[in-house]
């Protein structure tokens, strides 16, 4: 007998309808195929399909079984096929009564344990995605449609909306997704319960998005950075306006700290954001078991010891890199000179594009990539040229050479260049109210905890942040653009004229340090941004005068 | 760049070396006048902030002065030496430790003596084809420490090639000077040996006059006043004036932007406008 089971195959962040056709053939040598390229995970499938059953309590048939996995041409790997084998053979052996269109309509999905119990998998919020996308009609949910629902079957919208069979562990992935039903399945056995109408697995209440995505507390608040106002502000101009940022400094003054305190002053996320971010988190298998989105901005640090394809995405089904982890958050690169050379040319398109594209011999696959890049650098190999107390043991050529790895390209996609000096502690009277208890610290007392940080804490500055991004957004309307650092030249010269004083400061400028023109547009836009956090229309003098702090040394 | 010889009996101060010196390569344009009064600044490779301090302090005096500042143009005091003089527009002369033909020249080398040529100075070594080795530097020295009238030796480690030149100097009978450092830096050791043994006078900058204030924004004196006597991050001086850094950045920008202050690295000092001159 032949029964056609559906699933889906994830092919970046897409997810394409595959059908499971299982014959269990009453004539012929028993054993167990799978046809339609599958990779080693599916494969091996065989084993786990045919344990589980058995474990499950029910019969694994001793006949010719032939999986077919179509279409044919698709390449196909993981353990996301156990089920729909699992539960086709079941049919297709009579131990599911297939006297309902459920088994043919409904997407199963999910790796299968030896015990019948199914593993977390990953990639379940696209397939909710996609059960959305092909439901016939597309229904709007509306309460009669949900009262409807409600009636035919106790809760389980059964005819009404696209069903999809997931892992408990996973399914509040796509519970997120408004218009289907999720059955979050424990094991074969329930599973097998429920189509037979023996018991009823409940589905899962849609999770409404605007609800999960609150305000998070900031795991690392700027405050707790002792002294380094203007990296501080360089980071506040960097968030507001979506900048990317390399701060330059010797080991041990508080970069990583600063770097890790951003997505804290970034915006929320909203909504539509957080789904694309969980999506990606999603394909990768990154989501926690029972995490249905993410409500975080991400915050990346890959070691300097990272591949091309671990930072770009790779692989031969290609999966997202430290890129795409990034998007929408903030990737940091700590020792950006160390990176090895092939590594940061490769960031090049996902920093004009936002996107990267990735091209292995099965499939090419797009992820997004829209990220803020934060960089740390050392000033020189040893990291201590101009440390006030420390020497620096780097021959001229050694720091040359440091700082040609990562000239060019990269350096010209970074608007905000900022130091980070090494802070003398005893220097910082007004130190900022948590800092950490050393023995120094404490000698200071009640002074050193008394005093408050003359920058504001990460609460203050989001809010700072917000009504600038409010400002720009209400700027780039039309523009398909959100925020300034995404301005072409042409929408620079469009929103950003300059008045007579803030020209002359600029051209003075470019006169005494030799600045480019991709330097002057880059200043250009840094000053747009410092005027929309003061809420200023124009770009007055002061500001483009700061803008020239944050320009490229040397 | 075109090289041309000259015989070392014909150059003044030459005479005075036991080890004499036959000829002399130059390149640029020759002219007495250039040795009438000369200083050789000369320091460690390892330059610090506190070195570049100290060179873009003494060098405008020198030149001021009408001095012609002699160095070895290698990295570090030396050629921080050479540019600052250059930059006040003085007159400059690199002595090599090298044949000025020697084809292991670095390109950044041959930019810096284009430059030092274009600016009016000299650039002279005692060979034409010598490749730079362990025993050339040294000889370079004594030809640095004959052509100078005075040595100030500004940072220079324990075993310095800087106290080579400043022996040269004693044997000579120049008169040389030795540039204090902290007693914790490893390229102020040699500095503060030459002056604890007597072989060097200790050399401090001259009174500098308080500012006069009158013709400036009044707003940035208390940034003047700030750092007259030490040089400050933004932070710092955010910090010591009670004001927000972004306000302090668009005010500093403009103060270096007009040259009234200098920025290197991050730090803040007056700029030589700012210094008086004798």
């Amino acid at each position: 007998m032949l029964v056609k089971v559906r699933s889906v195959a994830n092919v970046g962040l897409v997810a394409l309808p595959v059908t499971v056709e299982v014959d269990v053939a009453e004539q012929g040598f028993p054993g167990f195929t799978i046809v339609g390229l599958a990779g080693k995970a599916v494969e091996e499938a065989r084993e786990r399909v045919k344990t589980a059953i058995n474990n499950s309590g029910m019969d694994f048939p001793p006949k010719k079984i032939t999986v077919n996995l179509a279409p044919a041409d698709l390449p196909k790997d993981g353990g996301a096929y156990d089920l729909p084998m699992a539960v086709g053979i079941l049919a297709a052996s009579g131990q599911i009564q297939d006297s309902r269109f459920m088994i043919h309509d409904s997407i199963y999905y999910g790796e299968l344990s030896l015990d019948g119990d199914l593993r977390a998998t990953k990639g379940v919020l696209l397939v909710g995605l996609f059960a959305r996308s092909i439901s016939p009609s597309n229904p709007p949910l509306t309460a009669e449609t949900r009262a409807e629902g409600e009636k035919v079957r106790g809760g389980n919208l059964k005819g009404v909306l696209p069903e999809i069979f997931v892992p408990i562990e996973s399914a509040n992935e796509a519970a997120v997704v408004e218009g289907i039903s999720v059955f979050p399945v424990r094991n074969l056995k329930e599973l097998v319960d429920h189509l037979n109408e023996v018991s009823v697995i409940k589905s899962l209440g849609y999770l409404v998005i605007e609800d999960l995505v609150e305000d998070e507390r900031v795991e690392y608040d700027l405050a707790e950075v002792a002294g380094q106002e203007q990296a501080k502000r360089a980071l506040t101009i960097a968030a507001a306006g979506g900048h990317n940022l390399v701060m330059w400094g010797p080991p041990g003054t508080g970069k990583t700290m600063l770097a890790r305190a951003m997505p804290g002053i970034l915006p929320p996320l909203l909504p539509a954001e957080a789904l694309e971010v969980t999506r990606v988190y999603s394909v990768a298998g990154l989501l926690q078991p029972g995490e249905s989105l993410v409500r975080r901005r991400p915050f990346r640090s890959p070691h300097h010891g990272v591949s091309a394809a671990g930072m770009i995405g790779g692989g031969s089904n290609p999966l997202p890199g430290e890129v795409s982890l990034a998007h929408l958050g903030v990737l940091f690169l700590d020792e950006m000179a160390e990176f090895p050379r092939s590594v940061l040319e490769g960031l090049r398109q996902p920093m004009e594009d936002g996107q990267v594209q990735i091209v292995r011999a099965a499939a090419h696959v797009s992820y997004p990539a829209s990220f803020t890049l934060v960089a740390a650098v050392n000033p020189c190999p040893c990291g201590f040229l101009g440390h006030p107390r420390r020497e620096c043991r780097c021959s001229e050529l050694a720091i040359r050479k440091y700082r040609g790895r990562m000239s060019g390209p990269i350096l010209d996609r970074i608007d905000l260049h900022v130091q980070v000096p090494a802070v003398e502690v005893e220097k910082l009277s007004n130190a900022p109210s948590g800092p950490p208890v050393t023995a120094k610290t404490r000698a200071g007392g009640e002074k050193v905890r008394g005093g408050r940080g003359s920058y504001d804490g990460s609460g203050d500055v989001r809010k700072k942040v917000i009504a600038a991004r409010k400002i720009q957004e209400g700027r780039f309307k039309s523009d398909g653009i959100f925020i300034n650092s995404q301005m072409k030249n042409r929408q620079v010269r469009k929103y950003c004229p300059l008045n007579g004083e803030t020209e002359r400061i600029l051209r003075l400028a470019v006169e005494k340090w030799d600045l480019s023109a991709r330097a002057y547009f880059k200043l250009i836009k840094v000053a747009r941004t410092i005027a929309d956090l003061g809420g200023e229309k124009d770009i007055l003098p002061v500001h483009m005068a700061e803008a020239l702090q944050y320009r490229q040394m040397g | 760049m075109e090289i041309k010889r000259i015989e070392g009996r014909k150059v003044a101060g030459l005479a005075a070396l036991l080890q004499p010196v036959d000829e002399l390569w130059y390149s640029g344009e020759w002219d007495e006048g250039i040795f009438t009064h000369t200083a050789a600044v000369v320091g460690s490779r390892r330059m610090t902030q506190y070195g570049q301090r100290v060179v873009e302090k003494l060098v405008p005096q020198l030149v001021s002065g009408g001095v012609t500042v002699i160095s070895g143009m290698m990295y570090g005091v030396d050629q921080a030496a050479h540019r600052a003089c250059m930059e006040c527009g003085g007159r400059t002369v690199a002595v090599l430790g090298f044949g000025l033909k020697w084809p292991g020249i670095s390109t950044n080398d041959l930019r810096f003596m284009d430059e030092i040529v274009k600016k009016g100075g000299l650039v002279v070594s005692e060979w034409e084809n010598q490749p730079g080795t362990l025993w050339t530097f040294p000889m370079r020295d004594r030809i640095m420490a004959a052509l100078a009238q005075e040595i100030y030796v500004v940072e220079a480690a324990a075993k310095s090639g800087s106290l080579i030149t400043a022996e040269w100097g004693v044997k000579l009978g120049r008169k040389v000077w030795a540039v204090p450092g902290p007693v914790t830096s490893k390229v102020s050791e040699g500095t503060n040996r030459l002056i604890a043994d007597g072989k060097a006078q200790m050399w401090l900058p001259q009174q500098q006059i308080s500012l006069s204030l009158k013709d400036r924004d009044t707003n940035n004196a208390e940034i003047y006043a700030m750092l007259q006597n030490e040089t400050l991050g933004i932070d710092d001086l955010a910090r010591k004036l009670k004001r927000p850094v972004e306000e302090l950045g668009a005010k500093l920008s403009l103060l270096v932007l007009s040259g009234e202050i200098i920025e290197k690295e991050g730090k803040y000092f007056l700029g030589s406008g700012n210094w008086v001159k004798r």
